[in-house]
Order: C-alpha cells, then sequence, then structure tokens
C-alpha cells in the first residue's frame, strides 16, 4: 500500500505537459471542423442547386433545412446523441457531433450556394448556352467560377461559425479544445490562464482565415 | 416506378424492424456486455476522491477502481464514461451506458425509471462554505446565496427548504460539483452543497474554503444503477457490491482514497 | 398479385413500427413519455419568456455598443481604434460558449463575481457588439460622403447630423443583419444552461434530469425554439413595413 488517502492529489497543478493534452485536444476540434466543413460544404451545394432548380425542393427541403438554423445547434446535438442509443445503436459523441455539424453546415451552406449561383446574371447563362454549352459546362465554366466568388465572404464566415461552434461538441463528452480546458479548469482550479490559452488557440485559427478571405474578396472585386 | 417504391419501401419496413427486433430479441444486459466483451460504465468525474482526474488526465477514484473490477469479474474491457450530474440516469434510459457508478442516491422517484443495486457506498450532505460567510448550522444557509449540481438529490432536497424560505431564487445550479467549489472559492456563493467525502480534498485544495454544516436530510445510500428491467443483470449487480465487501476490496479502496474505515453498508432496522 | 399484397402487408408493417416508435415504442427498450412534458408546458413557456428577455436586452446592449465601437474604429483617436478593434475580433474569433465561460469563471477569478443571467448577458452583448459593429461600419462607410457635409451646412451639428440623417440610413441598411443576429441572440442564449442560468435550455435541463425523458423534454424545447424564431422573424418584417416606408 504506497498510495493512501493523505498521499493522493486529487487537485494537481497547470503542468507543461497539459499543453500537449491542449494540443492533442486541439488536433480533435481541427479533426470534426475539417470533417464537417468539407462535408457539408459539398451538401451544401447541392441543396443550394435543389433549392435553385426546383420548387418543391424549396418548400420541402427548404423547411427540414430551416429548422437546422432555427433550433440552437447544442439541442440539436443532445437530442440526436440521445435519439440513436434509443433504437439501440449507441453512437460515439465524435459520430454523433460529426453528423450533426455537416448537416448544420449544409444548411447554412445552402442558402450561400443558392445566393451564389443567383448573383450570376440570367443573361449571362443565356449567353453560354446560346454558345452550344451543355447545362453542366455551364455549370461548371460559368456558374462556378462567378458564383464561387460571389459566395466566398459568406461561405467563410458559416466555416469560421462552425469551427467556433464544435467546442459544442464538448457537451457530448468528445474531447475537443473546450472539453479539454473544462477537465484542466476542474483538476487545476485555474480558469483564467486555461481560459486564456484555448481562446488564443481559437483566435490564432479564425483570424487569419478571416482576414485572407477579406483579402481575397477585395482584390476580387477589382478584377 | 409503383414495383420499385414497393420494393424500396419493403426494404425500409425490414430495415425498421430490424433494428426495433435487434434490441430486444432475447435481451439481457449480462449477455450483451459478455458478447460485446465490453462495459461501458458511467461515472462522475468531479467528485474527488470518488471520481476525478489524476495529473495525466485520466479517470480514476473510487468509483473509477468499482467500474475495472465490475469489468475483471466479467471478464471483459472496461470503458470509462464521464457524466456530468444531470445526464448521469438518462444515459442508463437512453442506453449509453451499461451501468453506472456515480454517487447515485437510491431514491423512489429515480427507481420509477432506472434499476438499483443494493448500497454499495453510504455518503451524507455536507456544505461547503466560505470561510468568512458566518454559516455556522444549517438554518444559518437561510438568505445566502448557495450553489448546487444539477440533476442531484442535495439540489433536490436543498429546493424543498428554499421553497419553504422563498429563497428559490437565491440557488444557482451548476453543471459540476467542480464549478459549485469555484463558485463558493470565488464568492459567487456563500456555500454549496457536497458530500462529506469530499469536503477534505477540496478544503485542502482551496484556502478560502471551509467545511459546513450537515445537511438535514437523510443520509445518502447509494447504489449502482442500470436499466429497469434487466433484472438479472441487477441481481448480479448485488452479488458483486457483496463481493467487494466480502473479499475485503471495499474496505480497501475506501482506505486508499477516502481514508478510514468504510461505512458498514447496513441500514438500520430495516431488514433487506 | 400475392407480391402486392405481400408490399401492402409490409407497407402497414412499416407504418405500425414507425407509428410506434414515436408513441410508445413497443419494439425498443425505451417507451416514449409525454406526460411530464406536458405538465411542464406552462414552465417552459415562462422559460422561453426568459430567453426572450434575455436575447432582446442583450441585442439592444449589443446595438448600443457596435454603434460606439464602429463610430470609434472609424474615427476615433489611436488607443480608441484599438480598443474597438480588439474587442470586435476578439468577440468574432473565439467561440461564444468561451465567451460566457470567461465572464463566468474567468473573471470570477478576479473577484467580479456576476449572477447567471449578467453572465449569459454581458457575453451575448459583447459578442453581438463585436459582430454588429461590422456591419454598422460597412453601413456606415456605404452612406455617401457628401451627405455629411451638406447636414453640417445645413446648420446641423455634427451630433444632429448623426442622430437625423447618418443613423437611421444605417439602420435601413443593416436590418437584414440586425434581424439575423437577433434569431443568433436566441439561439445563442441556449449556452446559458452551461453557465447556471435557467432560461430554456436551463429549465429543459433542470426537469429533464428530474424525470430523466431528456429526448422528450429536448425535442419540446426544439419547437419553442423554432416557434420563437419564427415569431421574431415575423415581427421584424412586420416592423420593417411601418418603419421603412418609402
Amino acid at each position: 500500500m504506497s498510495e493512501s488517502a493523505n498521499t493522493i492529489q486529487f487537485f494537481t497543478g497547470f503542468r507543461f505537459n497539459d499543453l500537449g493534452f491542449l494540443a492533442e485536444a486541439a488536433g480533435n476540434t481541427l479533426l470534426i471542423s475539417v470533417i464537417s466543413i468539407s462535408i457539408g460544404s459539398v451538401l451544401g451545394c447541392l441543396f443550394g442547386w435543389a433549392l435553385h432548380v426546383s420548387v418543391l425542393a424549396r418548400y420541402i427541403l427548404g423547411s427540414v433545412l430551416d429548422i437546422f438554423r432555427s433550433v440552437p445547434l447544442i439541442i440539436q446535438l443532445l437530442l440526436f446523441f440521445n435519439f440513436f442509443p434509443i433504437l439501440g445503436l449507441p453512437l460515439e459523441p465524435f459520430a454523433a457531433g460529426c453528423i450533426v455539424l455537416i448537416f448544420y453546415t449544409s444548411a447554412l451552406v445552402a442558402q450561400v450556394a443558392r445566393g451564389g449561383i443567383e448573383a450570376v446574371p440570367d443573361s449571362m447563362r443565356r449567353a453560354s448556352r446560346s454558345l452550344g454549352m451543355s447545362y453542366l459546362q455551364d455549370m461548371r465554366y460559368v456558374v462556378w467560377p462567378i458564383g464561387a466568388r460571389a459566395m466566398l465572404p459568406a461561405w467563410t464566415g458559416v466555416a469560421l461559425g462552425v469551427l467556433k461552434d464544435s467546442a459544442l461538441v464538448s457537451v457530448l463528452g468528445y474531447l475537443e479544445l473546450l472539453r479539454a480546458s473544462q477537465i484542466l479548469i476542474t483538476r487545476t482550479q485555474e480558469p483564467f490562464i486555461i481560459l486564456a490559452i484555448v481562446g488564443a488557440f481559437y483566435f490564432a485559427l479564425s483570424y487569419p482565415i478571416g482576414k485572407l478571405s477579406a483579402k481575397l474578396e477585395q482584390r476580387w472585386q477589382y478584377d | 416506378m409503383k414495383l420499385l417504391s414497393n420494393k424500396l419501401s419493403a426494404l425500409a419496413a425490414t430495415a425498421v424492424m430490424a433494428v426495433s427486433l435487434s434490441t430486444n430479441a432475447l435481451a439481457d444486459k449480462l449477455d450483451d456486455v459478455i458478447s460485446e466483451g465490453e462495459l461501458r460504465c458511467g461515472v462522475v468525474l468531479d467528485f474527488p476522491p470518488i471520481g476525478y482526474r489524476d495529473a495525466n488526465n485520466n479517470p480514476a477514484g473510487f468509483d473509477v477502481d468499482y467500474c475495472r473490477d465490475l469489468a475483471t469479474a466479467l471478464d471483459v474491457d472496461a470503458k470509462i464514461i464521464p457524466l456530468t450530474w444531470a445526464e448521469r440516469l438518462p444515459a442508463i434510459v437512453n442506453n449509453r451506458t451499461d451501468v453506472i457508478f456515480g454517487g447515485t442516491s437510491d431514491s423512489l422517484q429515480r427507481a420509477k425509471t432506472v434499476g438499483f443495486s443494493i448500497p454499495y457506498a453510504i455518503y451524507y450532505a455536507q456544505a461547503i462554505i466560505g470561510k468568512d460567510s458566518g454559516i455556522k448550522t444549517f438554518a444559518d444557509m437561510k438568505g445566502k446565496r448557495i450553489a448546487g449540481a444539477v440533476g442531484t438529490v442535495p439540489e433536490k432536497e436543498f429546493l424543498k427548504y428554499a421553497k419553504k424560505w422563498g429563497t428559490e431564487s437565491l440557488y444557482q445550479g451548476y453543471q459540476s460539483e467542480n464549478e459549485v467549489f469555484l463558485a463558493v472559492a470565488q464568492g459567487k456563493a456563500d456555500a454549496g452543497l457536497t458530500t462529506n467525502t469530499t469536503i477534505k480534498p477540496v478544503v485542502g485544495q482551496f484556502s478560502s474554503l471551509a467545511a459546513g454544516p450537515r445537511m438535514p436530510w437523510t443520509t445518502d445510500y447509494t447504489s449502482v444503477a442500470g436499466p429497469r428491467k434487466d433484472i438479472a443483470w441487477l441481481n448480479y449487480l448485488n452479488l458483486f457490491v457483496t463481493h467487494q465487501v466480502r473479499s475485503g476490496r471495499y474496505q480497501e479502496l475506501w482506505g486508499k482514497y477516502v481514508g478510514g474505515e468504510a461505512p458498514a453498508l447496513r441500514i438500520p432496522n430495516v431488514m433487506y | 398479385m400475392l407480391d402486392a399484397s405481400l408490399n401492402s402487408d409490409i407497407q402497414l408493417k412499416l407504418f405500425i413500427s414507425l407509428a410506434s416508435l414515436l408513441s410508445s415504442g413497443t419494439h425498443m427498450d425505451y417507451t416514449f413519455h409525454w406526460r411530464p412534458v406536458i405538465k411542464a408546458l406552462p414552465d417552459l413557456f415562462s422559460a422561453a419568456l426568459v430567453t426572450l428577455e434575455a436575447a432582446v436586452l442583450s441585442m439592444l446592449l449589443g446595438i448600443i455598443f457596435g454603434l460606439v465601437l464602429a463610430l470609434m474604429r472609424l474615427h476615433g483617436s489611436r488607443p480608441l481604434s484599438l480598443f474597438a478593434t480588439v474587442w470586435i475580433e476578439l468577440a468574432r474569433n473565439t467561440p461564444a460558449l468561451l465567451q460566457l465561460f470567461f465572464f463566468g469563471f474567468g473573471l470570477g477569478a478576479f473577484g467580479w463575481h456576476l449572477t447567471p443571467f449578467t453572465i449569459v448577458l454581458c457575453g451575448l452583448a459583447f459578442n453581438n457588439a463585436g459582430y454588429l459593429a461590422e456591419n454598422f461600419r460597412g453601413g456606415f462607410q456605404a452612406i455617401p460622403a457628401p451627405q455629411y457635409k451638406a447636414a453640417r451646412s445645413l446648420g446641423m451639428s455634427a451630433t444632429q447630423t448623426y442622430t437625423r440623417i447618418i443613423i437611421p440610413q444605417v439602420f435601413r441598411l443593416v436590418y437584414y443583419p440586425m434581424t439575423n443576429q437577433m434569431v443568433w441572440a436566441v439561439l445563442m442564449s441556449s449556452l446559458g444552461m452551461l453557465v447556471g442560468f435557467r432560461e430554456l435550455s436551463g429549465e429543459t435541463q433542470f426537469l429533464a434530469s428530474n424525470t430523466f425523458r431528456l429526448f422528450e423534454f429536448f425535442l419540446a424545447a426544439a419547437v419553442f425554439y423554432y416557434l420563437l424564431v419564427k415569431l421574431i422573424l415575423l415581427a421584424a418584417h412586420l416592423l420593417s413595413r411601418r418603419l421603412f416606408t418609402y
């Protein structure tokens, strides 16, 4: 019996290797964000296109996507995470978080993408079709380059929003940056420094991307 | 087209039925756990020394060791699932965990929803107070700002008194007990509701905190929680609890984490 | 023929299993209980009012601070402009939940004690102000410079120029983003449950942990939020028709 109640430490101060713990958690934040944003954006573009071309889609798909934008993300996560085990299909926090974030992203991107497609003047599209381009060629060589530039600022906003909102997956117990900070605060009781470190990390990730997108936007305006 | 849609719906129907049937086909938790080879064990990790994280951020404590002991007895791997107080019992209801070691009081209201083993540990509720709060007895807590963890028995019991006093608005509910300690240490609250075993490690950590009065409600008999309908599983858990005592493991772990003699798992004047 | 009747049989079964899934769930180990939710509807309703109150107050504060920040950034002295920039960038580039934690336990470390309501109010107002300031800045920049000169040459003071000529136009320009921000404020206020505030989500969590009916209660909360958002959008639409008559 080397350990006893008097020698075990139930709280330990912030130590150097806790930075490694935070870095690992930051990796998890990046992982879930990159997966959700990339798949969610592709889905969102498809949804946006569907909303643009079909009235039926506007009613049905539109109102489903609207739900994702009108209910707090934290509640979507809790509902989804708790529903699947009820069916006998328990989901890992990571999987549940990914699925919800993907749909959440796609709902936001769909609006942006639809706006992007509609930003391409009709006259230009008629011109491309009368030059003998097929519908797909028109989409690929005319709508995509112009629409993508039009939607870039809004899309960046969505992507950065999802990066920050991924912090909410912590409620499901997924060990991302915010969850790690809570664990460290519980153990070390030093909330200020830990919150500051975590805040600095998000800032370091989000700020340059936002600035870069603003620069691109400006440059494209003078093209 | 019609045929196709019929085929599709038939497929969907079979899928739905397969999903719904697979859950109740000879459903016995004990078999499930053994055949899965994994015990999903829920614990609360802001409850030192019963559940906490060690310096390497790994789960540790009395409850965590109990999880591992149970997994060893079943010859499966233990998967420790950290939970907050509030999600502890819904996690059983929603089948996210097989079993909960979370200092769960075996209240009759809870027993309507989840199943309980015989008590595996006994605590009593005690306040942790700010040194300058001037609280000496429970009656002094009237009109003070009191913090507690959402979804715990102390919260529920205290709110009954607060309602009588008309001071419900002064109560603050937090996600974790740790936040309760922080709230009291930082002076957001005058006192926090916690458990006798937790007082010592927490007072050792915060110089501004002191042990407060014992709460007037009854002793906390805490049980292992599992799905309500799985009687065989609950029987197994009962046997596990008695074996932990008989083998001396209960005393060993209590001595290691809490210190001193482990409370006898007996309810006076009751036969059970 | 046999095939077809078989199929319709399966369709019937599909319907029944879906219905039972949502009503009593006999196929599952889980039984949905809606009674506790229905009993708690009055509580949820008053909690929804708390959510609305927090969102509206934080929005008003956000508009005031946002305007000040935008003007500081455009016309303020160097330190003022720097202050505004730091506020705006911090609000926009860190998670709202982190900001709430900061107003909660972060400030608590310095002996600043805010009640859960104030934490949520400060956190949301800080966040709203950051986003709105950028909208306002765009609005101010979109107003042609000659208008300032014209107003001043008509004998208006600088304050009059702003309050009577410029700001009303800016509000019209940023009305749509402001409506969006209001919806965000309602959705963000749900984070209050993680800092001990009993708004709609906090109340839902409290009730769910008492009855263990987490799924049912949060589904009800989702419906409340959805209706709340629709109500705000409708109100914003009606208001815009009254305010902006051309």
